[in-house]
């Protein structure tokens, strides 16, 4: 049974047909690069699949259970977790970022200052552990998205241009991140136009084109 | 009596510890800080409401709430007046002329700076942030919180405008307070009639603790609006 399986999904902006995809399955542990030029509706498929926009039709298996609308998509986070193109971070320290979602899951104070402190490493900013997170770069701005993410480990992790507006040594570093979120064996899904990360082994290609979704 | 005697005098009376003098600064910020504690609760969660949330006649609330922030202290203090006097809805309140009355007036007059500058700090969150605590697991209320909780540092400010705002008026004051010395007689009901009477000294102490008190609420605003510049 595959992680998620979406049927006939279609989404317009007025008279404009953006997604027009009759099925698109995401298998657990695999990867997947999300492309197409600009304006090919690469942010509002994924945004339709963390239940943050309506889709007009489409119906969503997760796990086998179905799910309609983008009300009971949202109610999947953060088991399904999207990651802004341009991420956006709470006003608060790094660390208390990294805990906001382990707070709402309920995780004990001790683990969750232990596992905060993992992530924390895991990304390189423990550092930056008590710093304002508006005084970060966009690399480091990024690599806390990241952990942010990951510490919830979500079972379907949804990227949106994860490497843009990053200088070369930033990019690096959240690309090597990403790989070892592959590794992990959680299911990525990354829109992107990044030619370092379109050249990944092991990632399945999809490109949007005309609305629909070419498989590769 | 020059001018300089007045401020020497003034500054006599503040420093020698004169109980009329700091009597009336009491009852100034005692006033004022439970106009605010009353005020702050309800006019956020409007605020927030409004901003948050769409319903049949939120456009016109925000035009009230509007409206309200132009609304001058002795308007406030002649509506308050006419409820709270012995033939008004609340007279049997027996409220008129106390410092309640005095509290009440103030909270009016703070409610629509703090609500609309609420209202306008959500309103100002980036619209991700709502998003990303959806997609950390938040539930929309928790999420409506985290929003606020990002526009914090305009709440503070929001309630330092207020707190600068109660602490400067004179009209409701004067009005349902009724200038009575020891009871209601505030900083600037205080200023008034001691200047009406030629006693300048009072007045000029007073007034220099009204001015030390709005440049400590300015000072604090620019302070918190710093601390919530996002580069």
């Amino acid at each position: 049974m595959p992680l998620l399986a979406v049927k006939k999904l279609r989404k317009s902006y007025g008279e404009r047909l953006l997604l027009d995809i009759d099925a698109l399955t995401f298998a657990r542990g695999a990867s997947y690069l999300l492309t197409g030029d600009n304006g090919s509706g690469k942010t509002t498929l994924l945004r339709i699949l963390a239940g943050l926009e309506q889709a007009e039709t489409g119906t969503f298996l997760f796990n086998g259970v179905r799910y309609d609308s983008a009300a009971d998509l949202a109610r999947l986070a953060p088991t399904v977790l999207y990651v802004h193109q341009h991420c956006y971070l709470f006003h608060t320290s790094v660390a208390a970022n990294i805990e906001y979602g382990l707070k709402l899951s309920g995780v004990s104070c001790s683990e969750r200052k232990k596992l905060v402190q993992a992530e924390m490493d895991w990304a390189g900013v423990a550092h930056l552990a008590d710093v304002p997170t508006h005084r970060l770069s966009g690399g480091e701005k990024q690599r806390v998205a990241l952990a942010r993410a990951r510490v919830l480990k979500p079972q379907l992790l949804l990227l949106d241009e994860p490497t843009a507006n990053l200088d070369d040594e930033a990019r690096e570093q959240v690309v090597m991140l990403i790989q070892q979120m592959r590794e992990a064996r959680n299911c990525v899904v990354i829109a992107t136009h990044d030619r370092e990360m379109t050249a990944m082994e092991g990632a399945v290609h999809l490109r949007l084109e005309g609305a629909s979704l070419h498989v590769s | 009596m020059t001018l300089a005697d007045a401020a020497r005098h003034a500054f006599e009376l503040l420093l020698g510890g004169d109980a009329t003098l700091w009597g009336i600064i009491w009852i100034s910020l005692r006033v004022s800080c439970l106009a605010m504690l009353v005020a702050t609760p309800f006019a956020v969660v409007l605020g927030f409401v409004l901003a948050t949330f769409t319903f049949p006649g939120r456009r016109a609330l925000i035009v009230v709430l509007q409206t309200m922030l132009a609304l001058p202290t002795v308007v406030v203090g002649l509506l308050l007046y006419l409820i709270l006097s012995r033939q008004g809805p609340l007279g049997e309140w027996h409220w008129l002329f106390t410092q309640e009355a005095m509290v009440l007036g103030q909270a009016v007059l703070a409610f629509p700076i703090l609500a609309a500058m609420t209202l306008s700090g959500v309103q100002g969150v980036d619209a991700r942030a709502a998003e990303t605590a959806r997609t950390l697991g938040a539930t929309p209320l928790r999420a409506a919180l985290t929003v606020l909780m990002e526009a914090r540092f305009a709440v503070m400010v929001a309630i330092a405008s207020g707190s600068g705002r109660v602490l400067s008026e004179i009209g409701c004051a004067m009005m349902v307070g009724g200038n009575i010395a020891g009871v209601t007689r505030n900083i600037t009901t205080a200023i008034a009639l001691e200047t009406s009477k030629g006693e300048f000294a009072q007045g000029i102490a007073l007034g220099t603790v009204l001015v030390a008190l709005a440049l400590a609420v300015n000072f604090a605003i620019a302070m918190l609006q710093g601390k919530g510049e996002v580069r």
